[in-house]
């Protein structure tokens, strides 16, 4: 199967994709640079990971952290941006959806978000 | 130090032999750091699933700049992942650790058991897709700042034997499945793909695999979907997928943000390399190695599941 662009595909579908593809890899990146920089403060810091317990998740002291230039800090922003970036990819592609008027596909990418959301919600009631 | 240091190589070392050996990211991380690094198995399987993430972004960026994913068919095919990763994360707090233990046990030996029977055809035989036909990118790779294989290879391909798409797929009745086939093939038999989406994504969140070893199959043999869209297609899908019961993981706090960043960033470069490399290197040798090290891998597990 070729890869080159087959007409009965729509602009509007390619100019969808190729946007989303910008925001993967450009969101990859970013992802992968906050790690990088939380790993190279943890080796610095001469932090040994496999001594520590695994630390409580808590999101409103990551801003603290970064500010002040913790490891954790930045780790923990690297891999919430690892899992934000799937979500923005629905995200953009339900808006897409919606601006070519295919109102199916957006529903979809709303369930989608909708889904993940139950997780979060489940996550949470697991923990009560 | 030294320890971040060993997880950064761990994970380095997963990125490139998955990448080499088209095996999934999961598949080797979650022994590495429970055989390897003791850690317990729900927080390897959460590390894996965000090791998984990144590989999955990278490549899904790359086949969608290339438009060799359906968009449209992975995200229908995806709402169906995610919710049976929904499912899978809280049933994987509901089950004993042996129990897991034994199930990927299972899976280590299946893949051990689909990487003996997908080797190289005799002139004789009937003729089997080599593993990279999976993986061959369009063309252009080399070119791209994140390489496709390093992200398909580590996240989506499944080790299975392949067979070429059916020739003559009954087309769907519902207007709407028809609508999600893509330029020269029509997507058939929804109902199949629903069902085995859910189970994938189950597979997923239990196990930390991207659940590719289900999904290519699902979409190439019984939807009609060709082997490279499916791949790309499955490989896309696994970032929602995994992030459904990732966050369930996040939450219950089994993520270690100091293990699982050098892990993610090791396999990021990892397989990375391993894409850039693997038209230099033989992979015969390595994949007979690996049948070895996942057999023995898949005997650890188990003899862990049962308290030995």
């Amino acid at each position: 199967m070729s890869a080159a662009p087959d007409p009965r595909v729509n602009e509007t579908a390619y100019r969808l994709e190729a946007r989303i593809s910008r925001l993967l890899v450009a969101g990859t990146y970013l992802a992968i640079g906050l790690v990088l920089v939380g790993v190279v403060a943890m080796l610095a810091t001469g932090v040994d990971p496999l001594a520590l317990a695994t630390p409580t998740f808590d999101a409103g002291r990551i801003p603290a952290d970064v500010a002040a230039g913790r490891p954790e800090g930045f780790l923990w922003l690297g891999l919430i941006a690892v899992l934000v970036l799937p979500l923005g990819r629905v995200s953009v592609a339900g808006v897409g959806f919606l601006a070519a008027r295919d109102t199916r596909l957006a529903l979809v990418s709303l369930a989608v978000l909708l889904v993940v959301s139950a997780s979060i919600l489940a996550a949470v009631g697991l923990e009560r | 130090m030294i320890a971040g240091l060993v997880l950064l190589a761990g994970g380095a070392a997963v990125g490139l032999f998955g990448s080499l050996l088209g095996l999934g990211g999961g598949i080797l991380l979650v022994p590495l750091l429970t055989l390897g690094f003791g850690r317990p198995l729900r927080e390897a399987v959460a590390i894996s699933l965000v090791s998984v993430i990144v590989t999955s972004s990278a490549g899904a960026g790359i086949y969608l700049r290339r438009h060799v994913a359906n968009l449209r068919l992975g995200m229908v095919l995806e709402l169906f992942t995610a919710c049976g990763a929904l499912l899978g994360g809280l049933i994987a707090f509901a089950l004993p650790v042996p129990v897991l233990e034994g199930l990927f046990a299972a899976l280590l030996a299946y893949v051990a058991f689909n990487m003996l029977r997908r080797r190289p055809p005799k002139a004789t035989a009937t003729p089997q897709p080599p593993a990279d036909e999976v993986l061959v990118p369009p063309s252009g790779e080399g070119t791209d700042p994140v390489a496709l294989p390093a992200a398909s290879r580590a996240t989506a391909v499944p080790p299975v034997a392949v067979v070429p798409t059916p020739a003559v797929p009954m087309p769907s009745t519902w207007p709407f499945v028809r609508s999600l086939s893509g330029p020269g093939y029509t997507v058939t038999r929804m109902p199949f793909g629903v069902v085995g989406a859910v189970f994938a994504g189950i597979v997923s969140a239990l196990l930390g695999v991207g659940g590719g070893i289900v999904k290519v199959p699902l979409m190439n043999l019984a939807m009609g979907v060709p082997l490279k869209v499916a791949t790309a297609t499955s490989n896309m899908m696994i970032g929602i997928t995994a992030t459904s019961s990732a966050v369930i993981y996040l939450l219950r706090d089994e993520i270690n943000p100091y293990i699982a960043g050098p892990v993610a960033l090791g396999v990021f470069v990892g397989a990375s390399v391993g894409a850039r490399v693997i038209n230099r290197i033989d992979t015969a040798f390595l994949q007979n190695l690996f049948v070895a090290v996942l057999i023995v891998t898949a005997a650890q597990m188990a003899a862990k599941a049962v308290g030995l």
